[in-house]
């Protein structure tokens, strides 16, 4: 018998064995890219790291956090966030649906359309982020030249000037998303069942009628999941704003993923600031916790709205 | 009594064809808003800089294929395209194999520290600290002596794949397990189960992870700018051709910046053009399945 559980364990370690083989290519990237930044991150909120005239790593206790809650520029640069992120998902999210509508039907034409609306997807958005930069120039870019030429204007916009640059960075994220959604709708609409829409044609209802009260409420689950992601998206986005307009000007575009970014590396070559990994490791702590806290609520409120309807 | 019907049916068939006119207007300047700044990119790369700061016409006067001469040979391009084509190409091939090694051990065996592992993963999919976690991992790699050469931003950017393993092992899943089961009954070990059995099935999904991975890798723009810090001859093109903007006389090189940015879409158009529908169906596997 005693005999027998040894066997057994031995067998048991075994398999443990080969299921870690398995398993090491992959952890130890998952260790040391995905784990080991996030506890790297949480040990330096604690520490004095970096910073002026601070060689040494000393621990601080609180004093980082207690500064991310005084620092102003950097809730202004939430704020930004929320603009950014809002601005982009409202006028994306319908945009896509109504294309996803449209190009619901598998025929060649639809497929090419959805294809080339997809296309923004595949491209570098720090390239096309300069491309941007030059289509939006003030003076040279095509744009302007496009809408003095048509007569719509008559002085040229400064498409990157402090009251336009969140407006433009929006609009060039909604070129980059849009396939995107687009996408997830079309694949949500498809699980609809056509019997649903077809009885509601029957019965009378128009097409508005048949969006309105069958389409959308039965896409509710996939809606929450497509909500989520462009909200947490959002928080992400970083190099398109890098190279747009680098935060500028004068902060009006500085989104908090950029301004934590600006603690650990200068944004561009022309600018030189003392990195303080300490404070950014604490901000960009508390920029999680803020994303993470607007999906808890988001979650909660769209739970909410369920039991209503 | 014919008449009749046709007089009743005429006006709603005119709504019809408004709303059908309306549908064909809003999907055309969806497509046109959309593949402007791509044509753009790739007309503008023959204009010269003149025509395209001051001229405002969409063809150029005469193909200027010089910029791409003066961009590979001049800017170095030629150099920063290998070095792109080196990382894509290794972070894809990396992302298969490790997530489809884990994807399918996650699916198939149980072990010790399993659901810990799960939902390791599964938490680090959800806590982002964004481009600065790449601070870390340079230190990190800089301690290994990893980073004068490709291989700190290949590992960089093939990373912990946590979204990929779980599509491998949900797609593993559907696999039954009766075949692996009749083949450890013909003598075959887990990883020959594994190599023989499994893997040539698993071609559809590993095939939506290469093209994901290609895609990233190549368009990456943070990680091979922060990994090539100290060694600049190791830029990703991505890097390069954004960094014409803060060249000196970046307002006189816009042809270059152009041509630049198209070497850089142009490859993946190519893969896009042979693959969109995999890209298209891979998305939604990926995010509303995953």
């Amino acid at each position: 018998m005693k005999f027998y559980a040894n066997r057994l364990k031995k067998k048991e370690i075994k398999k443990n064995f080969e299921a870690y083989i398995f398993l090491i290519p992959n952890l130890i990237l998952f260790m040391s890219c995905s784990l080991y930044p996030v506890l790297w991150a949480l040990k330096y909120v604690f520490y004095q790291y970096g910073g002026y005239g601070a060689a040494e790593i000393r621990f601080v206790g609180l004093e980082n956090l207690a500064r991310v809650f005084r620092d102003k520029v950097y809730w202004q640069s939430i704020m930004r966030t929320f603009t950014y992120g809002f601005g982009k998902v409202l006028i994306i999210i319908p945009l896509a649906f109504l294309l996803a509508y449209i190009l619901k039907e598998r025929k060649k034409i639809n497929t090419l359309a959805q294809s080339t609306i997809f296309l923004p997807t595949i491209m570098s958005s720090a390239v096309m982020g300069l491309v941007f930069y030059l289509l939006f120039n003030a003076y040279n870019g095509e744009i302007n030249k496009i809408l003095m030429n048509s007569g719509l204007i008559h002085q040229p916009i400064n498409w990157l000037g402090k009251n336009h640059a969140m407006k433009t960075l929006i609009m060039t994220a909604v070129w980059g998303g849009l396939g995107n959604y687009m996408v997830y709708f079309i694949a949500g609409i498809q699980q609809v069942s056509t019997e649903a829409i077809d009885s509601a044609r029957i019965d009378g209802a128009n097409e508005t009628k048949t969006i309105w009260y069958i389409i959308l409420p039965m896409l509710g689950p996939i809606l929450k999941i497509i909500l989520m992601l462009a909200i947490t998206s959002a928080f992400n986005d970083i190099s398109n704003v890098m190279v747009l307009t680098e935060g500028g000007p004068n902060n009006a575009t500085m989104v908090a993923s950029l301004y934590n970014y600006r603690y650990f590396f200068p944004v561009s070559t022309t600018e030189s600031t003392v990195p303080q990994y300490g404070y950014g490791a604490a901000l960009s702590v508390v920029t999680a916790c803020v994303a993470g806290l607007v999906t808890v609520l988001y979650l909660k409120v769209s739970r909410k709205l369920d039991d209503i309807y | 009594m014919k008449d009749k019907k046709k007089k009743k049916s005429s006006p709603f068939k005119w709504k019809v064809m408004v709303v059908q006119i309306l549908k064909t207007i809003f999907v055309t300047v969806a497509v046109i808003f959309t593949i402007y700044p791509v044509i753009y990119t790739i007309v503008g790369s023959f204009k010269t800089n003149a025509e395209l700061t001051l001229g405002a016409d969409f063809w150029p006067s005469s193909w200027q294929v010089e910029n791409y001469y003066r961009a590979f040979v001049e800017a170095d391009f030629l150099r920063y395209s290998l070095n792109s084509l080196i990382v894509a190409a290794s972070v894809t091939t990396l992302a298969m194999m490790t997530s489809s090694l884990s994807g399918f051990i996650l699916a198939r065996r149980n072990f010790w520290g399993k659901k810990l592992l799960i939902s390791l993963y599964l938490s680090m999919m959800f806590v982002s600290l964004g481009a600065i976690k790449l601070y870390p991992i340079y230190q990190m790699m800089r301690s290994l002596n990893l980073h004068k050469s490709l291989i700190a931003l290949i590992l960089t950017l093939t990373g912990g794949q946590a979204a990929n393993v779980f599509l491998v092992m949900g797609f593993t899943r559907s696999i039954p397990t009766q075949l692996d089961e009749a083949a450890i009954i013909d003598g075959c070990s887990i990883f020959q189960v594994y190599y023989r059995i499994i893997l040539p099935l698993s071609k559809p999904i590993l095939g939506v992870v290469a093209l994901f991975a290609f895609r990233n890798a190549w368009n990456d723009y943070i990680a091979g700018l922060i990994m090539t810090i100290g060694a600049p001859q190791l830029k990703p093109l991505t890097v390069a051709v954004v960094q014409l903007k803060y060249s000196v006389n970046a307002a006189a090189e816009w042809h270059i910046m152009l041509a630049g940015a198209a070497i850089a879409i142009i490859p993946i158009l190519l893969v896009y053009s042979f693959a969109s529908r995999h890209f298209i169906s891979g998305l939604t596997a990926g995010a509303l399945k995953g």
